[in-house]
C-alpha cells in the first residue's frame, strides 16, 4: 500500500491556550513529505497537544494547518484524514480486532468482503494474522499496540500520529517493535508524527528530531544534527548526556582557540560563528579518554570525585576547575580509584560550541 | 463540482427539515386545541389550522422556504452559517410575538416548527465552527439548552414574575416582603428549619452508627441492612408517613398496646385511678414528621457514609494501631475525622431532603406548618394565592440553592459523583466489642420498627376500619380493582404505568446526553447547561410544581391538564438520576476511544452510537429503571399538575388518605409497593448487578 502521494504536514503560526494557559504560542514548524518526525521534550511541554492540533481533535486558537497544498485549519478530526495510535491505545472493547480494525471502514459503508480482506491485509503487516476474532481483553500489550497501528494504517492516512505508542510495553518488546514501526512507516511512506519521551527510541525511529520545550521548538533536524551540532544547552543535554560548561573564545591571527580552565585549545582552521567572549561548550561523555599522565595546556586535569560500575562501562565524576565533568570509560580499560588525579584528553573537532542565547 | 459527503448531508439536512416544517404547518394545529388534542372534532381540528383560521402565519412556510437555497449556495461556510442563525432566531422571535401578544396557546404544529427551527439554527452554529462544526452535537447542545430555558430557567422566572405583580397584574415591588413578613410566615420558615435540621443531625447520626454497623461489625445482622438501599427507592414518600398513623395515630395500633396497659382501666392502672396515658394526636406535627422524615431519609444518609467508608484505606486505620492506639481512640481520632466531609455531605443532605419533602408533612403535619405544604395550601382549593405560593416557593427555593451550592462548592463533586455502595473486603478495622454490642441492640430495634411499619402498611388494606374493626376483608381492595378499569384504582394506576414508561426511558437518554455534554465538551453557552443543571438537582419538587402551574397554564405554552405536562415533570423530577448515571458512567470511558472512532471518519452520531452506547448499555437500562421507579413513585411536583383526567398512583392515594378513607390509600399503598419491589427485582435479575442500587 505505498503510496507517492505523501504530503507535507505545515504549521503556521499557531496557538493553543487553555483559558490563560499558554501552552503553544505561535509555533511555526514543518513535517517533510514521507519522513517521520519525533516529538521529544519534558514532559508538559505540548508534544501531545501539538499532535491533537495536528489530528484535529483539538482546534487551535490561532494560526493555520497545511497539508500539502491544503489548508485543514477548519476540517475536524473527521474530516482530516490521519491516523493516529493512542498511548493507551483505545482499541473498543466490545469488538473484536477485526472489526476494531474494519471500524473506520464500515464508517466508509465499504462492503463486507472487501473490508474483511483490507482488514487482513494490514493485519499481515503488523504480524497479526489470525487474529482477527479475539478481543482486546485476549491480548498482550504488543499485540494490542500493532491492533492500534492496524486501525491506523487500514484507511491509509494522509498523516499518521504516535502519541508514545511503546511507552507501556517493557524495554525489550519495545526495541523491535519501533522497528516494526519505522520498517511499516518507510514502507507505507505516511507523513509520520511520533511523540516519544525516550531519546533513544527518538534517534533510532525518526528521520528527523523535534526538540521541544514549554511550547516552544528548541531545535529541529537529524538525529545526527541534534546529536552533534545542538544548538543550546537544552538540547545538548536533551540528547544523551552531555556537560555544558562555560569557557572563553578567543580570536588571533592564526586562528581561534578557547579559554577552558587553565587550559588552552587552539581550533586551527575550525570556523566559529560565535563573537569572542564568553561562550557555551557542551562536551560530550564520550569524546574523553582518561589519562594518568598529559600536559596542563592541552588537557584538563581533576580529580576522580566518585565513580560508578554500570555494566558495560565505568561511569566517572570527576572535579575540575571548570566544574565536575562527568564521562565514560571501558571496563577494559585501567580502574581509577576516588581521589586520583587524572588527565582528560579529548580531540578539539569534538567540543561543540553551543550557539550565543537568542534573544 | 463534486461535493463532499458533508456538504451533501449538510443541504439534504436543511431541505429535509425544512419540509417537515412546511408540511407540519399546513396538516398540525396552529393553535392549541381547547380540550386536548384527542377529544377534538374534525371541525374543532380545522379551525386550529393557521391557514385556516389566522392567514398572518401564511408567512411561516414561505419563511421556512427561505432556508432552502442558503444549503446550495456557493456562499462561504460563514455566510450561510450567519444566515441560518439569524433566520432561525427571527422566525423563533416571530412566532413567540404572534403569541404572545394576543395571548393564545401554541398548538402542537407550532411546536413542531420550533424543534425545525432549533435543527436549522443547529446546522448555522455548526456551520460557524460551533463545537468543531459536529452537527450532532451542535443539535443536542441546542436542544438541551433549549428544554432547560423553556422547563428550568422559565418556570423558575415565572415565580419571581408572579411575586413582583399583583393579581390584577399590577406591578408590585414590596409584595415579596410583604407576604415574607406578614403574620404566620416567619413561623413557618422556622419551622421548616428546625424541622430540616433536626433531621439532618439526626439521620446523619443514625447514618454513621448504621454504617459503622454494616461496614465494620462482625455480627451477621449486617447483611440486613441490605433492606437500607431497596426500600427507599421502591417506596412513595409518604407511605412512612401513612403507616406512622396506623401505628401512633388516634387509631394506631401501638396505642391501643399503651391504652390496654395504661390507659384509664388499664392492666396495669389500679381502679378508679386516672390512667397515665391518653388516646391523643401527639403523632401530628413535629413529632410525626420528625420521625417519618428520619425513617425516609436515614438510609441515604447510610449510604453517603458508607461509601465513604469504605474508599477509607485500611492501612491508615492500621498505622493507628500499630502505633498502639486503641480501637476507641482509632474509630475518634483517624476514622471520624476521615469521614467529617462524608459526614457534612450526609448532613446537607439530610437537611435538603426534609426541607423538600412534601407527603410526610400532608399527612402528619396537623398544625405544624412547614414551606412545601404552606404552598400547597396556599393554592389548593379556593385560596388560589399566587402570590403567596411564590414567595414561598422562592424562600424554599433559596433555601436548598444555597445548602445545595455549599455542597457543591465544599464537599467536591459528590453531590454528582455516584456514593457507590461497594462493600470491599480488606482488613477493615473491626468496631470496638462494647460499641458493637449496643449497636447490634439498636439496629435490632430498628429493623424491627420498619419490619412493623411495612406489616401494618399490608395489614391494613385488608382490615375494615383500623383501630376500631379489625375484622378481615378485601373490601378495600374490591372497590379499588375489581370495579372495571375505569373506576377505582385502575385509571390513576394505568396512568402512572404509562406516563412513568414514556418518562423513563427519555430520561436516562436526556441525562446521559447532559452528561456527556458537561463532560466531555467545552463550548459557549456550556455555563448554562450546568447552572441548568445546579437547578435541576436543588429546585424541590413543590418549587417545580408551583412553577409550572404559574409557567405551563396560560399562553402562550399551556399544557396544564395534559398528560404532556406530567410526564415532562416525571423527566425533570428524575432527571438528577440520568445525569448522575451518566457522568459515572462516563468517567468509567475513557474520551481517547471516542477521539479514535472521530479519526476513523466517525462522525459523532456514529461514534455515539457504535462507540459509546454499547459500552452504557448497562447504565442505560439502570437508569431507566431507576427513572421509573422515581416517576411511580413521585408526588411533591405533580400533585400540583394532576387533574381529573390525569390522576396518577400518587396523588390518587394522597386524595383518598385527605376524604379519611386510610383503608383504601394503604391497600393502594401496599399495591405500589410490592409493584415496585416485583420491578427492582426482576431489573436485577436481567442486569444481573444490583446496579440500581448503587445508583440511588
Ligand atoms: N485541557 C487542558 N486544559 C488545560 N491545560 C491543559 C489541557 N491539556 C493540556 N494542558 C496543559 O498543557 C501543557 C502541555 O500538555 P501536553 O499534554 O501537551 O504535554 P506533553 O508534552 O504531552 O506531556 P507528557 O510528556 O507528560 O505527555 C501541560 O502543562 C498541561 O497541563
Ligand atoms: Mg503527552
Amino acid at each position: 500500500m505505498s503510496r507517492n502521494t505523501s504530503i507535507q504536514v505545515t504549521l503556521k503560526n499557531i496557538s493553543k491556550h487553555f483559558g490563560s494557559v499558554r501552552v503553544i504560542d505561535n509555533l511555526d514548524i514543518e513535517f517533510k513529505a514521507g519522513t517521520l518526525t519525533t516529538l521529544l521534550g519534558p514532559s508538559g511541554c505540548g508534544k501531545t497537544t501539538l499532535l491533537r492540533l495536528v489530528s484535529g481533535l483539538e482546534p487551535p486558537t490561532g494560526g493555520e494547518i497545511w497539508f500539502g497544498e491544503q489548508d485543514v485549519s477548519q476540517f475536524s478530526a473527521t474530516q482530516r484524514d490521519v491516523g493516529m495510535v493512542f498511548q493507551s491505545y483505545a482499541l473498543f472493547p466490545h469488538m473484536n480486532v477485526e472489526k476494531n480494525v474494519g471500524y473506520g471502514l464500515t464508517v466508509l459503508k465499504e462492503t463486507k468482503e472487501k473490508i474483511r480482506d483490507a482488514v487482513s491485509r494490514v493485519l499481515e503487516t503488523v504480524n497479526l494474522e489470525g487474529f482477527q476474532k479475539r478481543y482486546p481483553d485476549e491480548l498482550s500489550g504488543g499485540q494490542q499496540q500493532r491492533v492500534a497501528v492496524a486501525r491506523a494504517l487500514v484507511l491509509e492516512p494522509k498523516v499518521l500520529l504516535f502519541d508514545e505508542p511503546l511507552s507501556n510495553i517493557d524495554s525489550k518488546l519495545r526495541r523491535s517493535m519501533r522497528d516494526d514501526i519505522r520498517g511499516l512507516q518507510q514502507k507505507t511512506g505516511i507523513t509520520s508524527i511520533y511523540v516519544t519521551h525516550d531519546q533513544a527510541e527518538a534517534l533510532s525511529v525518526s528521520d528527523e528530531v523535534v526538540v521541544m520545550n514549554d511550547g516552544a521548538i528548541e531545535q529541529q533536524g537529524t538525529p545526527r544534527d541534534l546529536y552533534q551540532r545542538p544548538n543550546s544547552a537544552f538540547v545538548a543535554n536533551f540528547i544523551g548526556d552531555s556537560n555544558v560548561v562555560d569557557a572563553i573564545l578567543v580570536a588571533e591571527e592564526e586562528g581561534s582557540a578557547i579559554v577552558l580552565g587553565e587550559t588552552r585549545i587552539d581550533l586551527e582552521k575550525r570556523k566559529v560563528e560565535n563573537r569572542p567572549g564568553k561562550i557555551k561548550l557542551s562536551l560530550r561523555p564520550e569524546m574523553f579518554q582518561l589519562r594518568e599522565t598529559g600536559d596542563e595546556k592541552k588537557h584538563v586535569m581533576g580529580t576522580i570525585a566518585h565513580s560508578a560500575y554500570v555494566g558495560a562501562v565505568v561511569e566517572y565524576f570527576i572535579s575540575t576547575p571548570v566544574g565536575e565533568l562527568f564521562t565514560t570509560a571501558p571496563v577494559s580499560e585501567e580502574q581509577y580509584a576516588p581521589g586520583r588525579k587524572v588527565f582528560l584528553h579529548f580531540h578539539p573537532d569534538e567540543l561543540i560550541i553551543l550557539p550565543e542565547t537568542r534573544g | 463540482m463534486q461535493v463532499s459527503f458533508g456538504e451533501r448531508s449538510f443541504r439534504v439536512g436543511i431541505f429535509t427539515w425544512a419540509v417537515i416544517g412546511v408540511i407540519s404547518y399546513w396538516i398540525l394545529p396552529w393553535f392549541a386545541l381547547e380540550y386536548g388534542l384527542f377529544d377534538a372534532t374534525m371541525d374543532e381540528y380545522w379551525d386550529t389550522l393557521g391557514w385556516k383560521s389566522h392567514p398572518v402565519s401564511m408567512l411561516t412556510p414561505v419563511f421556512l422556504l427561505l432556508f432552502i437555497p442558503i444549503g446550495w449556495a456557493n456562499w462561504s461556510r460563514e455566510i450561510q452559517g450567519r444566515l441560518l442563525v439569524s433566520l432561525a432566531l427571527v422566525a423563533t422571535l416571530l412566532l413567540a410575538v404572534d403569541f404572545i401578544i394576543p395571548g393564545r396557546s401554541m398548538g402542537l404544529g407550532t411546536g413542531v416548527i420550533l424543534i425545525v427551527l432549533a435543527a436549522l439554527f443547529s446546522y448555522g452554529i455548526a456551520r460557524l465552527g460551533f463545537l468543531q462544526g459536529d452537527i450532532f452535537i451542535s443539535g443536542a447542545v441546542t436542544v438541551v439548552i433549549f428544554i432547560i430555558l423553556v422547563f428550568v430557567f422559565y418556570p423558575v422566572l415565572q415565580i419571581f414574575y408572579k411575586v413582583a405583580v399583583t393579581k390584577e397584574g399590577d406591578f408590585a415591588p414590596f409584595q415579596f416582603f410583604n407576604i415574607i413578613t406578614s403574620f404566620g410566615i416567619g413561623r413557618v420558615v422556622l419551622n421548616t428549619l428546625l424541622l430540616a435540621i433536626s433531621v439532618g443531625v439526626a439521620t446523619t447520626l443514625l447514618g454513621l452508627l448504621f454504617a459503622l454497623y454494616s461496614v465494620r461489625a462482625t455480627s451477621p445482622l449486617r447483611h440486613l441492612m441490605r433492606v437500607f438501599y431497596i426500600l427507599p427507592i421502591i417506596t412513595p414518600p409518604f407511605v412512612v408517613g401513612m403507616s406512622l398513623i396506623l401505628l401512633f395515630g388516634r387509631a394506631g395500633i401501638l396505642n391501643d398496646v399503651l391504652m390496654y396497659f395504661f390507659g384509664s382501666g388499664g392492666l396495669f392502672i389500679p381502679e378508679g385511678v386516672e390512667g397515665i396515658f391518653e388516646r391523643s394526636g401527639y403523632i401530628y406535627g413535629f413529632r410525626g414528621i420528625f420521625l417519618a422524615q428520619v425513617l425516609s431519609l436515614t438510609p441515604v444518609s447510610y449510604m453517603v457514609i458508607v461509601g465513604m467508608l469504605t474508599a477509607i484505606n485500611p492501612a491508615m486505620e492500621e498505622a493507628s494501631l500499630t502505633m498502639r492506639g486503641s480501637r476507641w481512640i482509632t474509630l475518634k481520632k483517624v476514622t471520624l475525622p476521615l469521614l467529617a466531609p462524608g459526614l457534612a455531605n450526609a448532613f446537607l443532605l439530610g437537611v435538603i431532603s426534609s426541607a423538600a419533602d412534601f407527603g410526610n408533612p400532608l399527612v402528619l403535619g396537623g398544625e405544624y406548618d412547614v414551606l412545601s405544604t404552606e404552598i400547597y395550601f396556599s393554592i389548593a382549593g379556593a385560596q388560589l394565592d399566587f402570590a403567596k405560593a411564590a414567595a414561598l416557593g422562592i424562600l424554599l427555593l433559596v433555601l436548598s440553592l444555597t445548602i445545595f451550592l455549599i455542597q457543591k462548592k465544599y464537599l467536591g463533586k459528590k453531590s454528582f459523583v455516584t456514593v457507590t455502595g461497594v462493600q470491599t473486603a480488606g482488613n477493615v478495622t473491626p468496631l470496638p466489642a462494647r460499641l458493637q454490642r449496643y449497636l447490634s441492640v439498636f439496629v435490632c430495634c430498628w429493623l424491627l420498627l420498619i419490619g412493623i411499619l411495612y406489616v401494618s402498611i399490608f395489614l391494613g388494606g385488608f382490615v375494615k376500619q383500623w383501630g376500631a374493626d379489625y375484622t378481615l376483608t378485601f373490601m378495600h381492595h374490591k372497590e379499588l380493582w375489581t370495579n372495571g378499569f375505569s373506576s377505582g384504582g385502575w385509571p390513576s394506576f394505568m396512568n402512572s404505568l404509562i406516563f412513568s414508561f414514556i418518562a423513563a426511558p427519555l430520561t436516562a437518554i436526556l441525562g446521559i446526553l447532559i452528561a456527556y455534554i458537561l463532560t466531555r465538551k467545552r463550548f459557549v453557552g456550556h455555563g448554562v447547561i450546568d447552572f441548568g443543571t445546579v437547578l435541576i438537582f436543588a429546585v424541590p419538587g413543590t418549587v417545580t410544581g408551583i412553577a409550572y402551574i404559574m409557567a405551563f397554564n396560560t399562553a402562550p405554552i399551556e399544557l396544564t391538564g395534559t398528560a404532556i405536562i406530567l410526564v415532562i415533570t416525571m423527566i425533570i423530577r428524575a432527571m438528577p438520576v440520568g445525569i448522575r448515571g451518566g457522568m459515572s458512567a462516563l468517567s468509567q470511558i475513557s474520551p481517547s476511544l471516542e477521539e479514535a472512532s472521530l479519526l476513523q471518519r466517525a462522525g459523532s452520531f456514529k461514534t455515539l452510537r457504535s462507540v459509546l452506547l454499547p459500552l452504557l448499555r448497562s447504565t442505560i437500562i439502570s437508569s431507566t429503571a431507576y427513572s421509573f421507579i422515581r416517576s411511580m413513585t413521585t408526588v411533591s411536583a405533580v400533585i400540583f399538575l394532576a387533574s381529573a383526567g390525569t390522576n396518577v398512583a400518587t396523588t390518587y392515594i394522597l386524595s383518598r388518605v385527605e376524604s379519611g378513607d386510610n383503608g383504601v390509600a394503604v391497600a393502594y399503598g401496599s399495591v405500589l409497593i410490592l409493584t415496585m419491589l416485583a420491578f427492582t427485582l426482576l431489573v436485577q435479575a436481567v442486569t444481573g448487578r444490583s446496579r440500581i442500587e448503587k445508583q440511588m
